[in-house]
């Protein structure tokens, strides 16, 4: 040794970086990810595979050529939106409206904001919306779930989802519907609606491996769960019930990777709550009375674009200074 | 619940490789370099010349203002030279260098083992006697110790907290004095408990030391069976947690009391000394032994094990020299850390020498110190949730690369303590706690002027 290095405390460092941060947020999306696989066989692992290829090739691009900055792709940011764009897809979208969600995800929602950090809505949300409202007819035939080996059966059982169903024909249409069967991923939706059980795992993960904290998921779920359970309490005729809410549509997949998402989400707990709170009224307020069955991007997007409010009026208890 | 601090906070592995280590005494070198900055507040002023022959524990140097300490003496022999050298940061100091020859004490120094209980009546005797031995506080700050034992008129001590947490990772010293010279400790809180008033003492240690919790509760326990003046002294065992050592943090966690933005801790009614003042406070009480030794940890993941080492050491002890007795720098490390791995500084001379608040030398390799580059905030709020002051380092690092001075001071950059939880837990190596000390160097410039 013949040099000191000399630099400010202090002089040691976490090992969580921003990459094993979004290693994380990947490794909690794998039992989403395998569940939808499973079921909707080889479609889905097109949808997948297309979306988080387009999405790494387009950061990676963008990045190199557009912006002239260091390739941010070994952060891994891109394929956690690749995966989550992919799972809020029907299995049965054609690779070229992912490939063009992926533009609109990354190209637009994401770098022309300045990339990683910079974004004021989530990206993947971005791209799912725009699809939602370009390409109404893919997004809609959502498939029934059926054997991974039985791939044409996908296209043959089209059908709609159960909020499609209650929308169009009321709370009497869905009440043959089987819990059960939503917990364990026998329901139709896109692809990461599937199985509340393999979302939630990736809840837990995510909670231990300290990487998110409760708030933002449970003050959603709370939500939703009181403001259904209001009004079905009050009109059960009318309106689906809290435990129908909680399990349909992608609240479960919107609460823990998506509001969760750091960029994009309140600094504070409380702040955190708050934007818990609009999400769940918003999500509710949509399906209860919007013209689209379900809210939950909607939602999402629209706390976004109140977070840096939030952030504004919800500081940290500083130390000292009751 | 055991208890602990409020707010933030972070669990960095504790390291503490050299636990096991007793203390050793390093053999006095040829020379020694002693500096008149041992201490904060104004330096001290040099009172012997090139040709003076000094004995161990003899004042070298006075007090230059109320907040300043006595400097002594750590060897016997010939003064060789009063001027500047440079520091472990390299800043030029006034040293004064010594040839030693023998090792002739002052008269009066009591260097027997024997433990003296007995705790004198006279507290303003007490007190000249801790200002004249040149006691400062030895848990970073190196704060003049007499000092903080006169409450300002009109403020009252409640409690006395001896700060025994020892919350940076790698350090071992307050635990090895808190092992070996456990009664001595207590003894010095009795002392410093009288001075105040006779407030209660609470001796906080964390509980991954629980041999230091055994000794100390054990060594109090005795004391107020065998000895008077010892009621009111107790062990209180706190959560581990960093920055539990941190003054503000510690007061919060023994009393529940925060002390205000800008106030001092007797605001609240708290006094706090590390445990290793508590036993200088002791030697310079009961043996009439000034403050020129203390205990350092040398250690490191790259050192050996039977390189490493806890010493006794004596004020004006060239580093390099300890180095090598200690068995030799090894070849991984690239940075030597004077202090903890969070707040310690990292030397830039090794030529150095110790002074009254040195605590280690910590060897640290390029795999665990070297920072890596800085990629975009994605605005996690880690740093947020780990600050023990509450602030909000993400915000204050986008205002200080602004310049936004008013936004600074209304998001409360002068209560950063400079703990460095923020920049440790940044996921994105964003130097935080760089950019936030040079904001509050200048906010702090700004309320100054003001007044």
């Amino acid at each position: 040794m013949n040099k000191l290095l000399v630099s400010p405390s202090p002089h040691l460092h976490t090992r969580t970086s921003t990459k094993s941060l979004m290693r994380d947020v990947v490794i909690a999306m794998i039992p989403a990810v395998i569940v939808s696989v499973l079921f909707y066989g080889w479609a889905e692992l097109l949808v997948l595979g297309v979306s988080v290829a387009s999405c790494v090739l387009l950061e990676y691009l963008i990045t190199k050529y557009l912006l002239n900055k260091p390739c941010t792709v070994c952060d891994m940011s891109a394929v956690v939106t690749g995966v989550l764009l992919a799972l809020n897809l029907p299995a049965t979208t054609p690779w070229w409206v992912v490939f063009i969600g992926a533009v609109v995800a990354i190209g637009v929602a994401k770098m022309t904001f300045g990339g990683l950090g910079q974004n004021l809505f989530n990206p993947a949300i971005v791209g799912r919306v725009f699809l939602l409202i370009s390409f109404p007819t893919y997004m809609t035939n959502w498939a029934k779930p059926n054997g991974f080996i039985s791939t044409a059966a996908v296209d043959a059982f089209t059908g709609a989802t159960p909020l499609g169903i209650a929308k169009e024909g009321g709370v009497a249409a869905v009440e043959g519907l089987d819990y059960m069967d939503m917990l364990f991923c026998n329901i139709g939706g896109s692809a990461g609606e599937l199985s509340a059980l393999a979302i939630l795992a990736g809840f837990v993960y995510l909670l231990a491996r300290r990487v998110i904290k409760p708030y933002i998921t449970l003050s959603i779920l709370a939500t939703v769960a009181v403001f259904s359970g209001i009004f079905w309490a009050v009109n059960p005729a009318e309106f689906t019930g809290p435990v129908f809410n909680l399990l349909t549509g992608g609240v479960l997949l919107g609460a823990v990777f998506m509001a969760t998402d750091y960029v994009t989400s309140p600094m504070s707990n409380v702040g955190g709550i708050i934007f818990g709170v609009g999400i769940g009224l918003i999500t509710m307020l949509v399906r209860y009375f919007g013209a689209y069955p379900e809210g939950m991007s909607f939602a999402i997007l629209i706390m976004n674009a109140v977070v840096p409010l939030i952030n504004k009026w919800c500081h940290s208890k500083k130390f000292g200074r009751a | 619940m055991m208890k602990t601090f409020s707010i933030g906070g972070i669990h960095p592995n504790d390291s503490k490789i050299s636990k096991d280590c007793k203390i050793e005494v390093l053999p006095v070198p040829s020379k020694v370099y002693i500096s008149v900055a041992q201490h904060l507040g104004a330096p001290a002023t040099p009172i012997v010349k090139a040709g003076d022959q000094v004995k161990v524990g003899q004042v070298i140097a006075e007090p230059a203002g109320f907040i300043s300490a006595y400097v002594h003496s750590s060897v016997s022999g010939t003064v060789k030279s009063v001027g500047p050298r440079k520091d472990i940061a390299g800043n030029n100091v006034v040293h004064i260098e010594i040839d030693v020859e023998g090792d002739e004490w002052i008269e009066g120094a009591d260097l027997s083992d024997t433990i003296v209980t007995e705790i004198p009546e006279d507290d303003k005797a007490t007190l000249e006697k801790i200002k004249m031995c040149g006691v400062v506080g030895l848990g970073g700050a190196t704060f003049p110790a007499h000092v903080k034992l006169c409450p300002p008129p009109g403020s009252k001590a409640e409690c006395l907290i001896l700060n025994g947490a020892e919350c940076e990772p790698y350090l071992t010293s307050d635990y090895r004095i808190m092992l070996e010279r456990s009664k001595e400790i207590v003894i010095g809180a009795a002392i410093m408990k009288k001075v105040l008033g006779g407030c209660p003492a609470v001796i906080g240690i964390e509980e991954n030391k629980p041999e230091a919790i055994k000794a100390m509760s054990e060594a109090v326990a005795e004391l107020q069976k065998t000895a008077k003046g010892y009621d009111g002294i107790s062990v209180m065992s706190l959560k581990k947690k960093y920055p539990q050592g941190g003054e503000k943090q510690l007061i919060d966690a023994v009393m529940g009391r925060q002390v205000k933005s800008g106030g001092l801790p007797i605001s609240v009614g708290a006094v706090v000394q590390n445990v290793a003042t508590s036993l200088a406070v002791y030697e310079a009480v009961q043996k009439n032994i000034p403050l020129i030794t203390n205990v350092m940890t040398i250690t490191g993941d790259c050192l050996p094990m039977e390189n490493q080492h806890n010493y006794k050491f004596r004020i004006g002890m060239p580093l390099s020299y300890i180095a090598e007795v200690a068995g030799g720098i090894p070849e991984e490390a690239v940075k030597i850390v004077s202090g903890g791995p969070m707040m310690g500084k990292a030397i830039a001379n090794l030529d150095a020498t110790t002074v009254k608040g040195s605590s280690s030398l910590l060897y640290l390799t390029a795999e665990q110190t070297v920072r890596g580059v800085e990629s975009a905030c994605i605005r996690c709020g880690k740093c947020a949730e780990a600050c023990p002051m509450g602030l909000e380092p993400f915000l204050l690092n986008k205002y200080a690369r602004n310049n936004m001075m008013d936004e600074l001071e209304e998001n409360a950059v002068q209560d950063c303590i400079e703990c460095g939880c923020c920049l440790y837990s940044c996921p994105a190596n964003i130097p935080l706690l760089d950019i936030i000390r040079i904001a509050k160097g200048d906010v702090i410039r700004i309320i100054r002027t003001r007044k």
